[in-house]
């Protein structure tokens, strides 16, 4: 327990240093909320004034936009922590302090989560469920089992980012590969469309990738859209893709690290 | 097994090469150009526990290399180093712990929040118990007299004043070995001062052992018995201050003010300058200490001219670095 204690510190250093801006705050709820407003209405001219396309309800579809969008908002990852601090030096200090630098990234990251779930994800959702409405979760223990797996699709997402920014020690600039990462992430995901209105061949594409289990799978755990042991299975995916992808971060960083140069002096 | 232990280490960067202007950044395009810069060339040396080591050379020396190898920051390409019984750049995260490094060019501060917190978040991060925390920071605040700024933001701190709370941040973990990286640049002489007898007093007090560069000499006479020199990434020298007057200072200076205007006779091994008009009464005489002897010097002048007045000079010590960097002294 004592060796989370310095984790725990930049965990709450990253979420009290948020407060200090109040304005952009405000202002990336309103963004969220906009969003969500803009698909639906979007979908509701698509849907023509009918509740249901090949057995999608149009209630279902709201469901995937206010839990992905809101989900997006608190599954905050920076992708640019490692690339910022190698492009300006400040990797040197960062190296002199006793922690790991998945831990510190992680921890920087999770205060910022902690904090976009309290103060950006509950009044989000909380207006769009308000005004356009939400399905209610199959039950009590499908809600919780969507929770551990949005829990573990955040997993998937941050590891994606931590072996991309592994590249910077690479390249300076990272700036179009992580712009590429993040399309992807924003079409794959099912956060803009929908997987269920994705072609079959192209779902059957996607399933090979990481991207559906970030926002997809705990989505359709909400809905009581799979079977136990699809449950399961969607869990086994997310585990994969974590030990994966953390793998490829541990392995580029430790390369890396071997062909750092600190920039300026 | 010496404390800190640097054994014949390499390391070398590449660099990009590019020439100027469109065509250059276009040729770069299409091939791009590297060009390997040899930061650190073959170094080996070894410090005991409890010495302080003034390690310098010119800019591009490969001092800054060279500290971030021995803090685990960077990999060496060949050869090895250990301190404490520790690898540092294998054993980062248990390593650094135990040690404490002062970047003059790099804050380890939070810039955004007063001088304190950053402290506070550093007795979390590196898990200091609370009255070794209190203990050490009182007495640092007292003696790098820092109560007057200790809950202004970062952002507000002059320079001198920066670098006085970076050097408390390295330290509040008491740690046993700290590396300064020009922990004076840019800091007044005032400043400077409180500075270095800060140095001192760690290192004699507490036996920290100390590796220290700068650009400022002054730095190093005042604290350090022994200098490390380096120039191009190879050691040109390593020992104590005043053995660089023996290794290098040969050269002897004698100002003599003779009672009357009065040509010298050429002397065998001695170059004479007038420091009045040509056969004024100011002279100055430099030969080589190995090859004539001050004594048998005066007693030639003496016996044939009347002298008022006469002044022997040692070479200082800056003279003589600046001339080891100018390479104008044998090495």
């Amino acid at each position: 327990m004592t060796k989370l204690y310095p984790y725990l510190a930049f965990v709450k250093k990253s979420f009290l240093g948020l407060s200090a801006y109040r304005f952009n705050h405000f202002m990336g709820i309103l963004n969220t909320i906009l969003r969500i407003f803009i698909f639906w209405e979007i979908y509701r001219a698509l849907y023509g004034g009918r509740t249901e396309v090949d057995g999608i309800t149009i209630t279902m579809v709201a469901t995937n936009f206010i839990l992905s969008m809101g989900l997006d908002s608190v599954f905050f990852v920076n992708d640019y922590y490692l690339p910022d601090r190698i492009q300006n030096g400040s990797i040197a200090t960062e190296l002199l302090l006793p922690v790991s630098i998945h831990g510190r990234m992680l921890a920087d990251n999770l205060g910022h989560a902690l904090f976009q779930l309290l103060f950006h994800f509950v009044p989000a959702v909380a207006v769009s469920v308000l005004f356009i409405g939400i399905a209610a979760p199959a039950d009590f223990s499908m809600l919780l089992l969507f929770l551990l797996s949005a829990l573990f699709g955040y997993g998937v997402l941050w590891t994606i980012s931590f072996a991309a920014q592994m590249l910077s020690f690479w390249l300076i600039n990272v700036w179009s590969i992580m712009t590429i990462k993040n399309v992807f992430i924003n079409v794959l995901s099912g956060s803009m469309i929908p997987l269920w209105f994705m072609p079959d061949w192209m779902r059957g594409v996607i399933r090979f990738t990481p991207f559906s289990s970030i926002y997809f799978t705990p989505l359709q755990i909400y809905l009581g859209q799979l079977s136990f042991s699809e449950i399961l299975h969607g869990f086994l995916i997310q585990f994969f893709w974590i030990v994966i992808l953390l793998s490829i971060g541990m392995f580029l960083w430790k390369k890396g690290q071997k062909k750092l140069v600190v920039q300026g002096g | 097994m010496s404390f800190i232990e640097v054994n014949e280490v390499s390391k070398a960067f590449r660099v990009s090469k590019r020439s100027a202007g469109i065509p250059g950044m276009l040729a770069n395009l299409v091939v791009p150009k590297y060009e390997k810069k040899q930061a650190v060339d073959n170094i080996s040396f070894s410090i005991e526990q409890g010495e302080m080591v003034g390690f310098i050379g010119p800019n591009g020396a490969g001092k800054s290399t060279t500290i971030k190898m021995l803090s685990g920051i960077l990999y060496p390409d060949t050869g090895s180093v250990r301190v404490n019984g520790y690898i540092p750049y294998r054993q980062r995260k248990e390593y650094v712990g135990s040690i404490g490094v002062v970047f003059g060019q790099k804050s380890q501060l939070q810039w955004d929040l007063p001088v304190i917190d950053s402290f506070e978040l550093l007795k979390a991060i590196y898990r200091v118990p609370d009255e070794i925390y209190q203990t050490n920071l009182k007495r640092f605040i007292e003696m790098l007299d820092m109560s007057g700024f200790i809950n202004q933001p970062v952002r507000q701190l002059s320079l001198g004043q920066r670098m006085r709370a970076d050097i408390v941040a390295a330290l509040l973990h008491s740690p046993r070995i700290v590396f300064f990286d020009e922990p004076t640049i840019g800091v007044d002489v005032v400043g400077k001062e409180t500075i270095r007898n800060f140095i001192c007093e760690l290192n004699a007090r507490d036996k920290v052992t100390m590796l220290f560069t700068t650009h400022d000499m002054q730095d190093i006479e005042k604290t350090c018995k022994r200098l490390i020199i380096i120039d191009k990434g190879a050691k040109v020298y390593d020992g104590f201050i005043s053995g660089i007057r023996e290794a290098y200072g040969t050269t002897r200076q004698v100002d003599v003010e003779f009672v009357e205007d009065c040509t010298v006779k050429p002397i065998e091994h001695v170059e004479i300058k007038e420091l009045d008009a040509p056969g004024g009464r100011k002279k100055r005489f430099l030969f080589e200490s190995r090859e004539m002897q001050i004594d048998s010097l005066m007693s030639s002048l003496l016996a044939d001219y009347a002298i008022r007045d006469l002044t022997v000079s040692e070479p200082e010590i800056e003279g003589l670095i600046r001339k080891i960097y100018n390479g104008e002294v044998a090495r």
